[in-house]
């Protein structure tokens, strides 16, 4: 048995799908409602491609894309998933929001949502289970097999900060501005199967890996990472795993379309050997990111040299060029490119909303409404 | 000649604030008892210290007491009727219309219900009206203090607390237009009989909205600061229930007017959404042993068969309409049944209405209490159980060990 599930199943070259954690609100202050069972109930009802599942608390409901190969058909699968579930949050009066973390609900406040497998995560994690009310997008990037999604992974981990830095929507928590682009990621830290993957070069050495590790009876299952960025091998797909959740779904999209050029010119042009040395800079980059975003600074491991994080993204999207004209994501990585261009993102618009409008509830009011922007009108 | 004057004089005046006091602490202090002794709902504790201290029992709180309590009690019903209010959402009711149709269906079918088993009673059609009109009206207070109290949220709590304010409404209005009929009754002239409901309904909405436009234009003067605010909502609040008593216009219409006016015209989102609740709390407290005290067993002894009679058409009518509705606004099975339960409570709003119409004709309001008052006790004792079980079983409340 154990055998099999590590096996890797090889999907579709380069082919994406995506996961976005969002925020289920009430409509008299916008704190975090508890209504994710009835929302999905009425989900139920009504027709939408994808998926819509529960998260570890009450608050949160997760939505998956299918696998898509295009940009365009990925954001226009993830418009109509979104409508359904701004439709069905309707009805409850309820609203539905992106960014990496609610500006100020109180973590003791949460219930976890009931099933066995939550259950179990409370018990073992205790508060950080009910802390771990922050809300992520999760890029699948699919790949041929084991090897190569190893591979994948390394060089990836090199362009984690740029992902950090593109997504970065959790400047508040608790109530309190933290100073941080992304905040989310300090509590998903707390986790101790958080970080990264272990050197290992092959597939086989990975399943050697894994195979200790339960055998230390540490973990059961590749769900029991809590990597930045891990190998999935039931999907046969690289899982990036450090963004926030951005504040619309179009932002989701194009980081998807990132990703998917990005795996493109890695394995298409295997630029660069894997390096551990990746990981000896892995850690101050992150924080970096996480801390400054598109201000911060970088190292790069194979110069070895620092340099501005926004050069090194603007440098990359330059980079990318031909293999974004040959996936159609060029219009997707423009718009990245403006945006980092100007050190535009979603932690300076809330912290921007916060200024113009005085009080988080009404951030987070703002950040419903720009979630469910074009919907709300609509309908 | 020694001079004792700077002595107090005995006996000493009554000390509404002193009272305020005693009413705070009984109340606390009862509510306690109640839960860890009966394991009751504190709120239940409330009202049994009421009755212990009132008439029924040790007479401490006499009607003379209870006059200087009124004050408390007006305050405590108003900021219960403008939070209320306030959790009265327009957007959602347009969005949903079928919980609109539920609420105005639940409203008609239990005054229906009621009127009729009243008729049936050989009760005169203008009690049985009046009666079957305040019964129309769940308790505000007993809902919202018993979802704070479990800390419950969720949809059977939103969809509990809007109906009660939609029902609230209908109550209020309907008893207001029956006072032509009440004057009818004892002979006043056409004009009175006309102007008397327009003055209070037109009176009451217009002070209500002049409470809005207030609170609305001086919160965006203040800015976004929770504790301005907080003031501003509580100062707004007393200033209402004041001037609706100065100008003999309805106390609850007038409050429940500001509630709601103040949420739904507020489109800029100027008002911070503030909890005036925690302050609320001991205004909520009083209302509750206030509320006990001026209920009297013998009234149950007195009400007897027709009280019942009537807490059950009651309970049929609210029950039906609700469950006729569920399956299309609801959205798990069961929720309809709940939502009936949460509705039957009735309290501090019925005793306010009789003795409205107590203080226009007393002969009238003693005929009337006698069909309500005993229902209002009754409820008042088992709504916050009714209440707390559908809360509990919508899974809604958040007791974590």
């Amino acid at each position: 048995m154990a055998a099999h599930e590590m096996d890797f199943k090889p999907s579709q070259d380069l082919s994406i799908g995506v996961e976005l954690e969002l925020q289920i609100l009430n409509s008299r202050d916008y704190n975090l409602a508890r209504d994710a069972a009835d929302l999905l109930k009425v989900l139920e009802k009504l027709e939408h491609p994808g998926e819509i599942k529960p998260e570890i608390t009450e608050s949160m409901i997760e939505l998956n894309s299918s696998i898509h190969t295009r940009h365009e058909a990925l954001l226009a699968e993830l418009k109509q998933i979104r409508d359904a579930v701004v439709e069905a949050a309707a009805r409850l009066n309820l609203n539905i929001a992106g960014g990496g973390s609610h500006p100020f609900h109180k973590w003791s406040e949460r219930r976890i949502y009931p099933t066995e497998r939550f259950g179990h995560l409370l018990e073992v994690y205790g508060y950080l289970a009910k802390q771990y009310t922050v809300f992520g997008q999760h890029i699948h990037i699919g790949c041929p097999n084991g090897d190569e999604a190893v591979y994948l992974t390394h060089m990836l981990s090199r362009y984690i900060p740029h992902f950090i830095a593109l997504s970065a929507s959790s400047p508040f928590q608790q109530g309190a501005d933290t100073g941080f682009q992304s905040s989310r990621l300090n509590t998903v830290s707390a986790f101790p199967l958080s970080g990264n993957m272990p050197f290992v070069t092959t597939w086989g050495e990975f399943v050697a890996y894994f195979e200790k590790m339960r055998g230390f009876g540490i973990v059961e299952s590749m769900k029991d990472f809590y990597w930045d960025i891990r190998p999935k091998p039931e999907y046969g797909t690289v899982e990036i795993r450090v963004l926030d959740t951005p504040l619309t779904v179009e932002h989701a999209a194009r980081l998807a379309a990132y990703a998917q050029t990005l795996a493109h010119y890695v394995l298409t042009r295997r630029p660069l050997p894997a390096s551990a040395d990746v990981y000896l800079v892995y850690k101050y980059n992150h924080f970096q990111a996480c801390r400054y975003g598109l201000a911060a600074t970088y190292i790069d491991a194979y110069t070895q040299r620092q340099l501005p994080l926004q050069r090194d993204i603007l440098d990359t999207l330059e980079l990318l060029h031909p293999h974004a004209a040959k996936l159609g994501t060029s219009e997707a990585l423009g718009e990245l490119r403006a945006d980092a261009d100007t050190r535009n993102s979603d932690a300076n618009w809330l912290r921007e909303m916060y200024r113009e409008l005085g009080s988080l509830n009404d951030v987070a009011r703002r950040q419903s409404e720009e979630w469910m922007g074009r919907a709300a009108a609509r309908g | 000649m020694m001079s004792f004057e700077f002595l107090p004089q005995f006996p000493l005046p009554a000390n509404p604030l002193a009272l305020f006091g005693v009413l705070l602490l009984a109340g606390a202090l009862g509510g306690e008892l109640t839960r860890r002794v009966l394991n009751l709902p504190r709120i239940t504790g409330y009202v049994l210290i009421g009755l212990t201290l009132g008439a029924s029992g040790l007479d401490v709180l006499d009607s003379r007491m209870l006059g200087y309590a009124r004050i408390f009690f007006d305050v405590g019903l108003g900021l219960v009727l403008f939070e209320l209010g306030r959790r009265l959402d327009f957007t959602w009711l347009k969005r949903d219309r079928w919980l609109l149709v539920m609420a105005t269906a639940e409203s008609l079918l239990s005054f229906g219900c009621m009127f009729g088993a009243l008729l049936w009673f050989h009760i005169a059609p203008l009690y049985a009206a009046v009666a079957a009109a305040i019964g129309i009206s769940s308790s505000p207070a007993i809902v919202m203090l018993v979802a704070r109290e479990l800390r419950a949220e969720g949809q059977v709590t939103e969809r509990a607390l809007n109906l009660v304010a939609i029902n609230s409404v209908v109550a209020f209005v309907l008893m207001t237009m029956l006072l032509s009929w009440i004057h009818r009754e004892y002979h006043a002239g056409w004009f009175v009989m006309v102007l008397h409901p327009v003055y209070i309904l037109v009176g009451s909405l217009f002070a209500g909205f002049l409470a809005s436009v207030l609170a609305l234009g001086l919160a965006r003067w203040l800015g976004k600061k929770a504790e301005l605010h907080i003031a501003l909502l509580l100062a707004v609040v007393l200033l209402l229930v004041g001037a609706a008593e100065a100008l003999k216009l309805s106390v609850l219409i007038a409050l429940l007017t500001f509630g709601v006016l103040v949420k739904n015209l507020d489109d800029d989102h100027v008002l911070m959404p503030v909890d005036i609740g925690r302050l609320g709390q001991m205004f909520f407290i009083v209302l509750f042993v206030t509320t006990g005290a001026m209920l009297q067993i013998t009234d149950v002894v007195a009400g007897g068969a027709v009280a019942v009679i009537y807490i059950a058409a009651r309970f049929v009518g609210k029950s039906i309409g609700v469950l006729s509705f569920a399956h299309l606004s609801g959205i798990r099975a069961g929720i309809g049944g709940l939502l009936s339960i949460a509705l039957l409570p009735m309290s501090g709003i019925a005793l306010a209405m009789t003795h409205s119409a107590s203080s226009l004709y007393p002969a009238f309001g003693a005929k009337l209490a006698t069909i309500v008052l005993a229902a209002a006790l009754i409820l008042e004792l088992i709504g916050p159980l009714a209440v707390q079980f559908a809360l509990r079983h919508a899974g809604e409340a958040r007791e974590e060990a």
